[in-house]
Formats: structure tokens, C-alpha cells, sequence
């Protein structure tokens, strides 16, 4: 008998570690918070660290996740590629942690927010030798505006005065762009918008290095996949294709000396993370939360946090959107009574549930704004919805919904049965489906019966943005950039407003941030529209907002001069080894 | 023999064109597109993926999508991967090698062990060292490939250091040197291991029966009787039977070359098929699903031919016409 149970006993540790295994397996989220805008890095801080920065030394910098290996920001596709990119390439335009922009490369001036002169400094070199002028920044900005174009960023060229001329084959060029000299250009856009600047492509594109290279290919062809030129503070030497990337030092760097000789990029698989950073094999990684518990029990490796750009929701489903018509067609009417959105968004412990399922790296957030965010109201200026079982037992009541059949749940207030449905992603990721239910007992918990589905998450989105009857609340991510402006999740004729939140006070309160003639150059006053724009969404509660996770870097102690902010890590130019 | 490999090779097709058409309807029965999921507010705008949508054809009707895409196929042109922007066949020539690679080297530790093994076991049934072979393969059957993936970095890369925890090869080092292929031997020592070991188990488990058995038969007796080394019976005599099961399984083997191993190749972040074909299948990149699921199915069914001849060349009784 007691062998037996021996026997079982190994039997069940050997599950488990399968299980544990299949865990580590696929960490990344299904949503859209992969991408934290193309953060930049502070090029003109010096080292904030005390001590000499020393020269020399080879730094390995992991990566848990495969590169498709478009290495250009013209052309990358996910952030992982985006990681890499910023270690040898940079912006004309920085962004300081307050996510404002200043001059890098380039100055500007303008005086009305739609004539802007750029003026660019003089002897930057490409890492092919070739000195970096304004002609490169209109090639970069002709070729996101031209039709054979096959990325995603023709967003930001478009709000240039002929870009959609240059689009449709009207014109040989962008009317907008006239260039004064080679390192001075004037840049018209169609309209004066506060935002026309931050919304501008800003980074440059070695015309040289693509010459004869048409368009449709250039995603292709050698200068994107093995043999990219940037401007930045290392040059890469070698790739091999999903596994490494060499870079070595760019003697010629513009801004600085560079203290490593070499960074060297590596993938791995995120089972691997722990083992490779306690063994030294391994200088630096993202890391995602879940690893955070065991990385920070190693004696040589220290855990750098900063705020991110992106915030978990809870969305309620409160009308349909006709994409045709760009318009919300109509009202769905389960959720429209507002105090059971409030009291849902009551009975949930966030604290509780952020702890449990991200380990303490992330916090509650109050606004539909990251509160690193510099127009990010203050939660005394908007409704919060703290947790307090006894208040949406209360709203509850008040709103009608009581339970009339005596089976522990509340019926709606015709006195018919009420079932909340949520809907939340599934990828191999095994904690998605425990973190979903638990929100689903919060509601249980103040006596809303709830029902949970998971769906598989290509098809999941798809399903949020047809409005599918089957999705009535549903569990997002949204992550956002140095632009502040939400509208393109937030107005009512954007697709993406996925819960059809439908305020025409919103809209206009949108549009009047945006707007020229109401704010102009006064920060204040834009921000305190914003503000108003956010109090006004908490009220309503078209989502419940869950939380806002940290970025999370592990590196070894041997790595200086290493800067985290909330617009990314500082110019790698700054990191050093010592040993 | 000719006559009937040619049979054989015509009989594919139809075969290759159903299983085309399968292969068709289940990728786009696959929920989303490649432009679904990962939608970011920043870099991209909801008229950018209606027009992509419409570019990549994805709102014409099926049967028109299956005829473009098997026309293109049959005259080589596999597409191009919706992800990584290239066309299919560069980004399969890209990973094979790494694939072959690895595959070559699992099944020469796992010939080598297997025939090892099993002639031990074969010979001497029953006693320690049979079983203890037998407990090997037993653990070697049970344990997934991705725990034991897992424990070998743990502790053959972590603990003692001896192999490197993850790669093809150290970029450092220059391509085309001594030094280079070593470093790719090196790294592919690890994963080929974990991967050979299941095939390992099974090929020691079969041989050792089938020895076992044919050891008992007539013509052992007689070859016995008319005083033959034992040594010689075994090694010629019985092998040569004893061979043909295994035979079986090489038609699977040579499809294992290319198809890559999905599970292994992404722990050890080993760049091959397998791990792109992975990577393929959750980013909706169809054209890239279909190329590798086609070369496989093609693989399998050439696999399967070759076994058949080889058949016929260790084993004259089933030879055919």
C-alpha cells in the first residue's frame, strides 16, 4: 500500500512539472499591449549612476520572443523587432519621461502647429558612411506615402499637406515637403492640429543604402533583413536569423562616446530566463511578470521597473457599429442602466487580483489614460471605483436588480433571470483562463450570476469588432503612445471603440482637444480638456479599467548606466560592464 | 522495380491534391486572418487592414482563393508569408538546413543507441543489463519531449555547463570555419538528444523483441545445428529480419528530416521548421501553414515509397514487380 502511494505520488510530480512546463511555454498576451509605442530612448542624459563608466566589454541582451527580422521602423511588425532596432538605430525626435518631445537629432520650430521648419544637425553619418540629410527623411516619408508601401505607418505621413495626392499617383511628390537645404527642411501639414507633431513619421531612412530598390521589396530585401544601416549608437555586424544579433560599437556615433565594444542579441525561450540570468549567460531581458518572483531571488541579478503605457479593461458591450457607415446603429440594451456598471466595477478587488495574476508588477488604474501619462487626470478628479462588495450590493438593489426567486442571484428588474456573460481571450497561456474566472467570482460575490467563456484569440477580437451577439462583456488590453490622443479608441465613429460608447458630450470634448483655436500652444488647458474628457468616461463606466502593468527589465548587477522611464530605457550608448 | 515506383509516384497525385484541398479549407477555417488579433492603435488604422484584407485576397470567394493559391503552388510560387513579408520558399530554405541539421544528428544518436541497445538486449534477454536498457527506454517513452527539454537545460547547460542552453550556433565566431561547425555541433548535440530519445526507446524496444523472436525460429535452430558462430547468426542471420520493421519507420523519418520538431526547436529556441511553423500557425500566416503542411504531406507520402523499396532490398520475399 505504501509503495503505491509512492508510486502515485511520482506519478503526480511528473504531471505537474509537465504542467508547469506547457506553462512557461507561451507568455506572451494575446491583446495589443505588446507594443509600447516607439519609445525612444534620452540620448543627452548622462550616466545617472554614480561611478566611472567603463569602457569595453561585450553585453548579452535576451530577447523571449522570435524577431521576424524586419529591422527597419518603416517596416517592423511587433515590438520584439522594435527592441532590437532600438539598439542601433534612433529618432530625429526624442521623448523625455514626461512623454513630450524633444529635439534629438533634430529642431523644429512653428508658430501656428501646421508650418514647421526642421532643422537637422550637421555630420551624423548612417552607419555606411554616408552623412544623414534632410533628403533621407523625404525619401523615408515618400516611401510610407507610396502605394506599394506593404507596413502599417502611412497613419503618420498622412496628415502631410499631399500626401493623399502622393498616395493616389496625382503627384511626383509630397507637396508638403520643401527642402531649404541639406539640413533644413519645411514641413506643411493639411490643417493645424496640436498633434501634427508627435503624429509625424521622425525617422529617417538611408536613401543610399535602398537605392534601386523598389518599394514593394524593399521589406525584402538585405537592407531590412541582414544588413541594416541606422544612425545609432552600435552597428550590427552579423544576424543570425531567429537567434542572434551582433552588434558591435559605432566608432563614429554623433552623440557621445559608446562605452561597450559589443552587444550581443539573443533569443531564447522564456523557461530558460531564470537559468540563463542566474548563470551569467545572459546580461539583461524584459522579463514578464510571471517570472519576476524567481528572478528577484537571485543574488546577482537586480529588477528595474518602470510605469507602461498600457491598461487592462473590462468592456461592456453597449451597442453595435456599422463599419460602412462609420456610425453606432444602435443600443444594446443589457447593460445600459449604468448604476449595474458601476456596481460591477465595485464588486471587483483589483488589488487583490493584480497581486494574484501579476505578482504585484502593475497597479490599479482609475482613467482610460496611463497614469504615467502626462495628460493622466488625478484620481481625486475622476469617479473611482474603489472595492466595496457592500456598495454595488447597494447600487444593485437600487438599480432594481434584486434576487426575487430566492436561488442566491439577483434577477433583473423585470424580475426575469440575469446572467453575466464575459468573454476573454485564450492562447496556450493557462493563467488567462483563472485570472477571467476570478473576475467572474467577484461578480458572483454580490450575488450577479456570471458566466464565463474563453475564446480563442484571433477569433476573439474578431468577434469584439463585428459586435458579435455572443460577446456582451469582454476582457481588452489597449496600449497607448507618446500621442495622447485617444479618440482613435474612444470616438463614436472609430471602429475600435469596442464597448460603442456612445456620448456626444465626448466626442466634443475629443475634438475640442484637439482643436487649434481652443487650446492652441497652452498645455494646461489641453490638459485640463482632458481631464474633464476623463471624469466624464469614468462616470459612465462603458469599461470597468483594471490595471496597468509595469515594464519590467532583469539585469545582471555587472550592468551600469542602465536608465528605465516611461518612455523606454535610455540610449544604450550609456550602458557599460564592469567586472 | 522502376515500373513500380513510377506507379507509385503517379498515385501521389491525386493523393497530394486532396490533401492540398484539406489543407486549404482547414487554414481558412481557422478562426481570424493574419490581420486579426494583434491590432495596435499606434502604428496602424482600421482602412489600412480593410485594404490589405482586399490585396491579399481574403474577401473573395473561397473557391477562388483555393484555385489562385494551388495554381501558384504547382508552378513553384508558394506565396509570400504574410508575416515575415518574404517569399515562402525563402523562408523555408532559410530554416532548413538548421532542420536537416538537427534531424540527421537525432537519428544517427538514435541508430547508433538503438542498434547498440537493442543487439545487447536482443542477445541476452532478461538479465540486468536487458533490463535496465528496458527501464531506460520505458523513462525515455514516458517523459514528454518538453520536460525533458526542460531538465536538460537545467542541467546539462546550466548546472554543468557542457552544452550551450539555446541557438544553432555562436554568432562570434566566422562562418565557413572549422570553428564554426564545430560550434554548430555544439549546439546541436542538446536538442538532438531530447529529440532522439523517444525514437530511441521504440527502435531498442522493437528491435529487441524482434530479435528475441526470430531467435526462436527454424533456420536459427539449423544454422545452430550446422555448428555456425553464435556471433554470426545474430549479426547476419536473425538482424537481417529483424531489420524490416525498422524499416517501417524510416518512411516516418525521412518526414521527421524536414518537418522539424515543434516542441523541441522552441525550448531550445533552435531556429528551424518546426519552430516556424509554430510561429506560422498563431499568426495566421497562411501561405506559409499551407507550404510546410504540403511539403510534409508530400514528404510523408515519399517517405513511405522509399521505405517500400528499401523492403524489397532487405527482404527478397517481398520484393515486387
Amino acid at each position: 500500500m505504501k509503495r503505491k502511494s509512492m508510486l502515485w505520488l511520482f506519478a503526480m510530480i511528473l504531471v505537474l512539472s509537465a504542467f508547469l512546463a506547457a506553462c512557461g511555454g507561451s507568455g506572451s498576451d494575446g491583446a495589443s499591449e505588446s507594443d509600447s509605442g516607439d519609445s525612444k530612448k534620452d540620448g543627452e542624459q548622462a550616466t545617472g549612476e554614480s561611478g566611472e563608466a567603463k569602457k569595453g566589454g561585450t553585453l548579452t541582451y535576451a530577447l523571449d520572443a522570435v524577431p521576424e527580422g524586419l529591422y527597419n521602423w518603416a517596416f517592423y511588425g511587433i515590438a520584439t523587432d522594435a527592441e532590437i532596432i532600438e539598439l542601433f538605430d534612433e529618432s530625429l525626435i526624442d521623448y523625455d519621461e514626461n512623454l513630450e518631445p524633444v529635439p534629438n537629432i533634430a529642431s523644429w520650430e512653428t508658430e501656428d502647429n501646421q508650418h514647421f521648419t526642421f532643422k537637422f544637425k550637421e555630420g551624423v553619418k548612417w552607419h555606411n558612411g554616408e552623412e544623414l540629410t534632410v533628403n533621407d527623411w523625404v525619401f523615408a516619408l515618400e516611401t510610407l506615402a507610396d502605394p506599394e508601401y506593404d507596413g502599417t505607418r502611412y497613419t503618420n505621413v498622412q496628415t502631410i499637406q499631399g500626401a493623399p495626392e502622393f498616395r493616389e499617383g496625382k503627384a511626383d511628390s509630397i507637396s508638403g515637403l520643401k527642402v531649404v537645404d541639406d539640413y533644413t527642411i519645411e514641413i506643411t501639414f493639411d490643417e493645424p492640429r496640436v498633434n501634427n507633431l508627435v503624429n509625424l513619421w521622425s525617422y529617417p531612412m538611408p536613401e543610399k543604402a535602398f537605392e534601386g530598390i523598389p518599394v514593394a521589396e524593399m521589406s525584402a530585401s538585405d537592407v531590412v533583413r541582414s544588413k541594416p544601416v541606422g544612425l545609432g549608437p552600435f552597428k550590427v555586424e552579423n544576424i543570425v536569423p531567429g537567434e542572434s544579433v551582433e552588434l558591435v560599437k559605432n566608432e563614429d556615433y554623433w552623440n557621445g562616446d559608446v562605452n561597450l565594444d559589443k552587444i550581443i542579441v539573443r533569443i531564447i525561450d522564456n523557461t530558460a530566463t531564470v537559468g540563463a540570468l542566474q548563470n551569467g549567460d545572459v546580461d539583461m531581458i524584459a522579463i514578464q511578470p510571471v517570472s519576476g518572483p524567481e528572478v528577484e531571488k537571485l543574488d546577482n541579478v537586480e529588477i528595474v521597473t518602470a510605469p507602461g503605457l498600457s491598461y487592462y479593461y473590462v468592456g461592456f458591450k453597449l451597442g453595435k457599429y456599422d463599419a460602412d457607415k462609420r456610425e453606432i446603429v444602435e443600443e444594446t440594451p443589457k447593460y445600459q442602466d449604468v448604476n449595474l456598471r458601476k456596481a460591477m466595477a465595485h464588486a471587483i478587488n483589483r488589488e487583490e487580483w493584480i497581486d494574484a495574476f501579476f505578482f504585484g508588477y502593475g497597479k490599479p488604474v482609475n482613467k482610460p489614460v496611463p497614469s504615467a501619462h502626462w495628460i493622466a487626470a488625478d484620481d481625486s478628479d475622476v469617479e473611482v471605483y474603489d472595492y466595496d462588495p457592500e456598495k454595488a450590493k447597494e447600487l444593485l438593489d437600487k438599480a432594481g436588480y434584486v434576487d426575487k426567486d430566492g436561488d442566491g442571484f439577483r434577477e433583473d428588474p423585470k424580475g426575469e433571470k440575469f446572467e453575466v456573460k464575459f468573454s476573454h481571450y485564450a492562447t496556450g497561456n493557462p493563467t488567462f483562463e483563472s485570472r477571467a474566472k476570478a473576475l467572474t467570482q467577484y461578480w458572483e460575490e454580490v450575488g450577479l450570476k456570471s458566466k464565463l467563456e474563453m475564446v480563442e484569440v484571433n477569433l476573439y477580437y474578431d468577434m469584439i469588432e463585428k459586435d458579435d451577439s455572443s460577446i456582451e462583456t469582454f476582457f481588452g488590453g489597449w496600449s497607448t503612445g507618446s500621442d495622447p490622443d485617444p479618440s482613435g479608441l474612444w470616438k463614436t465613429d472609430e471602429i475600435w471603440n469596442y464597448p460603442r460608447y456612445n456620448n456626444p458630450e465626448s466626442d466634443a470634448l475629443l475634438e475640442k482637444a484637439l482643436s487649434i483655436e481652443e487650446v492652441g500652444d497652452d498645455k494646461e488647458k489641453r490638459k485640463q480638456i482632458y481631464a474633464d474628457w476623463q471624469k466624464l468616461v469614468t462616470e459612465d463606466v462603458p469599461m470597468i479599467f483594471i490595471a496597468e502593468l509595469d515594464e519590467i527589465y532583469a539585469k545582471s548587477d555587472k550592468v551600469g548606466g542602465f536608465e528605465l522611464d516611461v518612455s523606454g530605457h535610455n540610449s544604450p550608448a550609456e550602458w557599460y560592464l564592469n567586472e | 522495380m522502376l515500373k513500380y515506383a513510377l506507379r507509385r509516384i503517379l498515385g501521389m497525385i491525386p493523393m497530394l491534391i486532396l490533401v492540398s484541398i484539406v489543407v486549404f479549407f482547414l487554414a481558412k477555417a481557422m478562426p481570424g486572418d493574419s490581420l486579426s488579433g494583434e491590432i495596435d492603435p499606434l502604428n496602424t488604422n482600421p482602412e489600412y487592414i480593410a485594404e490589405m484584407r482586399e490585396k491579399l485576397g481574403y474577401n473573395d470567394p473561397v473557391y477562388v482563393q483555393y484555385t489562385r493559391w494551388i495554381t501558384d503552388f504547382v508552378q513553384g510560387d508558394f506565396g509570400k508569408s504574410t508575416r515575415y513579408k518574404l517569399p515562402v520558399s525563402e523562408l523555408v530554405a532559410e530554416k532548413l538546413p538548421n532542420t536537416i541539421f538537427l534531424a540527421l544528428t537525432s537519428l544517427l544518436i538514435t541508430y547508433v543507441l538503438a542498434f547498440a541497445m537493442g543487439m545487447y538486449s536482443g542477445r541476452r534477454p532478461y538479465t540486468l543489463g536487458d533490463n535496465l536498457i528496458f527501464g531506460f527506454n520505458y523513462a525515455g517513452i514516458a517523459i514528454p519531449s518538453f520536460v525533458a527539454g526542460v531538465f536538460a537545460i537545467y542541467f546539462f547547460a546550466f548546472k554543468l555547463n557542457w552544452f550551450p542552453f539555446a541557438g544553432s550556433v555562436d554568432i562570434e565566431v566566422d562562418k565557413g570555419t572549422i570553428e564554426y561547425w564545430m560550434s554548430r555541433i555544439h549546439h546541436v548535440m542538446l536538442p538532438a538528444f531530447v529529440l532522439g530519445m523517444f525514437s530511441t526507446a521504440s527502435y531498442t524496444q522493437f528491435l529487441r523483441n524482434d530479435l528475441i523472436e526470430n531467435s526462436r525460429k527454424d533456420f536459427v535452430r539449423t544454422a545452430m545445428a550446422k555448428g555456425t558462430p553464435t556471433g554470426k547468426i545474430y549479426n547476419v542471420h536473425i538482424l537481417r529480419n529483424s531489420i524490416i520493421p525498422l524499416v517501417t519507420f524510416l518512411g516516418f523519418d525521412i518526414a521527421a528530416l524536414v518537418g522539424g520538431a515543434i516542441i523541441t526547436e522552441k525550448i531550445f529556441t533552435y531556429p528551424g521548421i518546426g519552430l516556424l511553423f509554430l510561429d506560422s500557425v498563431t499568426s495566421r500566416d497562411y501561405p506559409t501553414v499551407m507550404a510546410i503542411t504540403m511539403m510534409l504531406s508530400a514528404m510523408v507520402l515519399i517517405g513511405n515509397l522509399i521505405a517500400d523499396i528499401l523492403y524489397g532490398i532487405v527482404d527478397p520475399r517481398i520484393r515486387l514487380g
